[in-house]
């Protein structure tokens, strides 16, 4: 037995090696550490990290297999391996990356030791940099992102925040508009209708514009030209989406600025649900954006 | 008492001495805590995304409190804020509930609605008592003036988190006096304290941040208090970024509320983690005086 077992051992050492000098020459692998590409050889896909990780549930809602870091390895193994990826792979990748609490709990359990969070932190800015906007850096995930700031490059840091919403704004095409005259377009009433998975979201329509959200509204108060600097002001958001017009709701900054501290919505004196309706916005953008820009990467 | 501690992300990842400081004052005044290592995040950071992963997300952790039949304590305010909100939505909805319900299936779980969700500091008021809490402080403060932040995601939608009065609370201001320390009164008590916004509009969040802290400082205080890891992070390692950047030396100090409470009980400031924070607050120790919380 200890003479067959000597060789098998070998083998994997110098497997090991091999893997890691091919890592090391393509595009991803010449951005992670050596101890990071040994790393990913050493995962055995034992999926002890996806059975702890805190996001793991979201894979329930969003069918992107990159949410559970099991399969996040798997994917950067891949990559560093020189596969060639079709954008919306690439993309789902980032997105699995960034879908993250940052919680450290998949790392605490790797029977392998791999320092999977540290991992995740430098794939996600390798991925960030190639260009593809991510919306969900958008959202409180970037809390941490925030935090490394220093550890980055100041444009670096930037450039993904500024990326995520010019992609948005550049599906908003009544937003581009400078003149601000409004066609008299139907009422989009697919939009109005979508803004319906909680019923605090339909309150809008009660709306009587008496700008009391607005003007409790901490963002607002922070700028002498608010408009200018957050497009759409919320009682504005709130009566475009009830004229159904899509693009001003989605393309304001306004949506993407909110606090959700809630000081709107608890002074409505409608009973609009104001943080509700804006929280339920930056969903249906986010998708509405992501399937348009997908198909349109799909068809170059 | 017995009650399932949902410790959420940031807490084990970066704050640790919120976690210890508060199990340290739950253990002197006797509240049982029990850890669910099941529990996943809260659904907080995923509602900007999709409103549904959202709700199972949080579900998914009253349906394993329901299961073990226990009431859940928060220790962050935005969990406390989303927990309470799927409670909300999944009693209010049938249609919901039974949508998250079938998801919850296949893992042998369901929420029916029987779990109340608390806050560390609803559990110390509420549950606890201010009685039962002056009985154990020994040490209290004197001449200390505490700037009280409560966050927003317990007091807003009152409608969902029924913490406190929305435009008038005093329950953590009277949790804070228990201490011997002052309470003060600031124009800017109940604004955000900018931490949603952080690494998604830096120079805002900055703003909020700076207005708020100016605003304590202004007031008087000599710390800002805490109970949420957002708005600690955000006035401790934020603040002090902030600081460096634009060369400003005077810093309103954070203290978590477990931590100030801690000390006035006599326990020591390595198990609350005094020197964990990022701005220092060990000077607090000198306004500690002998007397007990007690009058007389």
């Amino acid at each position: 037995m200890k003479i067959t077992a000597i060789p098998g051992k070998i083998l994997n050492r110098f497997r090991s090696i091999i893997n890691v000098k091919r890592f090391s020459k393509t595009w991803m692998g010449k951005h992670l550490t050596m101890i990071q590409l040994m790393e990913l050889d050493a995962c055995m896909h034992c999926r002890t990290c996806s059975s702890q990780c805190s996001v793991a549930v979201a894979f329930e809602g969003i069918p992107n297999i990159n949410i559970l870091p099991s399969e996040k390895i798997a994917s950067i193994r891949a990559l560093a391996s020189g596969k060639e990826l079709t954008p919306e792979e690439f993309r789902n990748i980032q997105e699995g990356i960034y879908l993250c609490t940052n919680c450290y709990r998949c790392t605490v359990v790797c029977p392998a030791g791999i320092d999977l969070q540290k991992l995740w932190f430098d794939v996600r800015e390798i991925l960030l940099q190639k260009g593809y906007p991510e919306y969900l850096v958008l959202s409180p995930l970037s809390f941490y992102r925030g935090l490394m700031k220093e550890e980055m490059v100041q444009n670096d840091y930037q450039r993904p925040l500024i990326q995520a919403r010019e992609a948005i704004a550049a599906q908003c095409d009544l937003m581009k508009r400078k003149d601000k005259a409004l066609p008299l377009t139907p009422t989009d009433r697919p939009f109005q209708s979508g803004l319906n998975l909680s019923a605090q979201a339909k309150t809008f329509s009660v709306c009587f514009g008496c700008q009391t959200c607005t003007t409790v509204c901490p963002v607002v108060a922070n700028y002498e030209n608010p408009q200018e600097v957050l497009g759409l002001l919320p009682h504005q958001i709130m009566h475009a989406a009830g004229l159904g017009l899509r693009d001003l709701a989605f393309g304001s900054d306004m949506l993407w600025d909110c606090l959700t501290c809630y000081q709107c919505q608890e002074q409505c004196p409608q009973g609009v649900c104001v943080t509700d309706v804006l929280y339920e916005l930056k969903n249906l953008a986010i998708k509405y954006v992501r399937e348009k820009t997908l198909s349109s990467v799909e068809r170059t | 008492m017995k009650l399932a501690l949902f410790l959420g992300c940031t807490i084990p990842a970066r704050l640790k001495q919120y976690e210890t400081s508060s199990r340290a004052v739950l253990e002197k005044l006797s509240v049982g805590l029990v850890d669910i290592r099941e529990f996943n995040c809260c659904g907080y950071p995923l509602r900007n995304i999709d409103f549904k992963v959202f709700l199972l997300s949080s579900a998914r952790n009253l349906a394993l409190a329901e299961k073990k039949n226990l009431d859940v304590m928060a220790l962050c305010k935005c969990c406390y804020g989303s927990l309470k909100k799927a409670d909300y939505l999944m009693k209010e909805n049938a249609s919901l509930r039974k949508e998250v319900n079938k998801s919850l299936e296949k893992e042998g779980l369901k929420y029916e609605g029987g779990v109340e969700v608390k806050h560390l500091l609803s559990v110390l008021y509420h549950e606890v008592g201010l009685v039962s809490i002056k009985e154990k402080v020994t040490k209290a403060f004197k001449g200390l003036k505490i700037a009280t932040h409560y966050g927003c995601h317990v007091l807003r939608p009152s409608q969902v988190v029924r913490f406190d009065d929305p435009v008038a609370p005093t329950l953590f201001d009277k949790l804070v006096e228990v201490t011997g320390a002052e309470s003060i009164d600031w124009p800017m008590r109940l604004e955000c304290c900018g931490a949603p916004l952080w690494g998604i509009n830096d120079g805002l969040s900055i703003d909020l941040t700076l207005k708020k802290l100016t605003d304590g400082k202004k007031s008087g205080a000599d710390y800002v208090c805490a109970a949420c890891p957002y708005c600690h992070i955000q006035f401790d390692t934020v603040q002090k970024t902030i600081l460096s950047q634009r060369n400003l030396n005077h810093p309103l100090p954070s203290i978590l509320y477990p931590q100030l409470l801690g000390l006035s009980m006599g326990i020591d400031s390595e198990t609350l983690g005094l020197k964990m924070n990022k701005i220092p607050i060990s000077e607090v120790e000198n306004l500690l005086t002998e007397q007990t919380g007690l009058p007389g």
